[in-house]
């Protein structure tokens, strides 16, 4: 009778044994430090570790430190209260990469009164990636309608204050005839008249205003980009000979030259000889690039003064795109930031100095004008690299 | 009796636009008739013959496109203009009738010179015929 018990018991435990070993899923427990007392084979395929050294290692060396203090809240939680917690945090696989994982707590106290967390772990870092691009793409399509529609409407207004203003300037020239007639008819003076309003700073206001006017205009035309198709004026370019152009342009650019210092940067190209001819919109692509690139030498200016600064051009082939990768080992740019990089408005830059709008419609032009792909890597301290994909079009 | 070389109609629905324009060109020695709709602008056109015609694409009755079309039958000398707030690419229509892409003028116009430049030399091949 006992042995059959025990034997029933054996068979039952192996069975549970069996499940646990064979979830898809991490199945573990901790103990109340955080070190791992048991860890399911999954963890091995999951995460690459082998289980020895996941066993006996606190939870804190995998996890990024970042999220340490979501798991202490929640393990703290299922020891004061017992009811089952659930977190979300990121965990570094053993080839260094990141995954982001969800787990759920809860306590167990054995009979001989050893309490231990145990919980079960789910690889959420596909759907995680892809809800974080379908959410940037709705983003983005609102964001885009919104400040074409915006900028629209702001145009009008925009043109009678700039063209008032230029109106106003030319009304108080003597330079035009029915200026100094009226002037006579009135009984004034108007060289007069201009000498006042130069001594009180008015023309110099007027001045402002028009310069003002014509910022506010520029940031107008950028946002009017959203809903430009720019697929008008494609060609077929050879990409090398384009992008010597579109760096011979940024070499002659005023803020590039000047407060960048675009000469100092050494230019690597290196460009595939293979490439077919690539269908362009001559005049997008070098927006985005001058963009891209003008961010690079702004990047080099900030860096390191020892270091000698330099952008690497490259051009390949991959899987029917052609790649061109503006790569520079200037300070890079922290997760937070390349994650919101193409977002509209968003910018590191000081107020004033950027409108958050340059990689936003380099995005734009990239994706819909081209139906190409932008993306950028970064390591912070080692620099940053935009890589542009471009569908090869089938030439006839 | 003006010289019709020097005559430029104007029609935008917005009056500060209207103001500032005429208020440049009269300026500049033109004579300028504006209109806020295009119907109004379509009826006195043949009587004034201007040798431009400056046409907002966006108008409250009849649009921008199909005003010119009308008034090309009407004012056949006249060379017309768009000045518009819309990324606009030339239909075939207007293409037929000779405009191109360098008679579209984009608000705001920064610079209301661009557009003077524009219609003195309009004016000048007009006025020397």
């Amino acid at each position: 009778m006992v042995q059959k018990a025990t034997e029933t018991f054996f068979k039952s435990e192996s069975r549970y044994r069996m499940l646990v070993e064979n979830s898809c899923d991490i199945i573990f427990s901790l103990d109340f430090e955080g070190r791992f007392v048991y860890v399911s084979p999954a963890w091995k395929n999951i995460l690459g570790h082998e289980l020895s050294e996941v066993v006996g290692h606190n939870f804190r060396e995998f996890v990024d430190p970042e999220d340490i203090p979501r798991c202490e809240d929640a393990f703290m939680a299922v020891i004061r209260s017992n009811a089952m917690q659930e977190m979300t945090y990121r965990v570094q696989h053993a080839d260094g990469s990141w995954r982001r994982h969800t787990t759920r707590v809860n306590r167990h106290r054995d009979e001989n009164g050893v309490k231990t967390i145990f919980g079960t772990t789910h690889d959420v870092t596909e759907r995680f990636l892809f809800e974080e691009l379908i959410s940037r793409t709705e983003k983005m399509a609102m964001i885009s309608g919104m400040a074409a529609g915006m900028a629209h409407e702001i145009n009008n207004p925009l043109g009678a204050i700039l063209q008032h203003a230029q109106n106003i300037e030319r009304r108080v020239s003597a330079d035009i005839p029915a200026n100094v007639q009226a002037a006579a008819e009135v009984g004034v003076n108007l060289d007069l008249v201009r000498a006042y309003m130069q001594k009180r700073g008015i023309l110099d206001f007027i001045s402002h205003i028009r310069s003002a006017g014509m910022k506010a205009s520029e940031i107008i035309t950028n946002m009017l980009q959203f809903s430009r198709r720019s697929d008008a004026g494609a060609e077929y370019v050879n990409l090398s000979t384009f992008l010597d152009k579109v760096l011979e342009l940024a070499g002659s650019d005023y803020d590039m030259k000047k407060k960048y210092g675009f000469r100092r940067i050494e230019l690597q190209r290196l460009y595939a000889a293979d490439l077919p001819p690539i269908l362009l919109s001559v005049s997008g692509m070098e927006q985005v690039l001058l963009n891209i690139l003008s961010n690079a030498a702004q990047a080099l200016a900030d860096g390191e003064p020892s270091q000698q600064p330099r952008i690497i051009v490259r051009t390949r082939l991959a899987k029917g795109m052609a790649l061109i990768d503006i790569e520079d080992n200037g300070p890079g740019i922290d997760e937070q930031t390349r994650r919101r990089i193409f977002e509209p408005f968003f910018t590191t830059k000081k107020i004033g100095v950027g409108t958050g709008l340059g990689l936003s419609v380099a995005y734009e032009i990239v994706t819909k004008g081209h139906r190409g792909m932008i993306a950028v890597r970064s390591k912070p301290g080692k620099g940053s690299c935009f890589t542009i994909k471009l569908p090869l079009q089938e030439t006839a | 009796m003006t010289d019709s070389a020097l005559t430029v109609l104007l029609v935008d629905d917005n009056e500060m636009i209207r103001d500032c324009v005429t208020a440049y060109l009269e300026d500049e020695g033109f004579t300028v008739y504006s209109y806020a709709t295009a119907e109004e602008a379509l009826e006195l056109i043949a009587a004034i013959n201007p040798s431009v015609c400056i046409s907002d694409m966006r108008l409250p009755g009849m649009h921008g496109e199909e005003f010119i079309l009308k008034a090309q039958i009407n004012s056949p000398l006249t060379r017309y203009l768009l000045h518009t707030g819309m990324l606009y690419t030339l239909s075939d229509e207007l293409r037929a009738i000779g405009m191109t892409d360098g008679d579209i003028f984009l608000k705001p116009l920064h610079d209301l010179s661009k557009l003077v430049q524009k219609i003195t030399q309009i004016a000048a091949v007009r006025g020397g015929q």
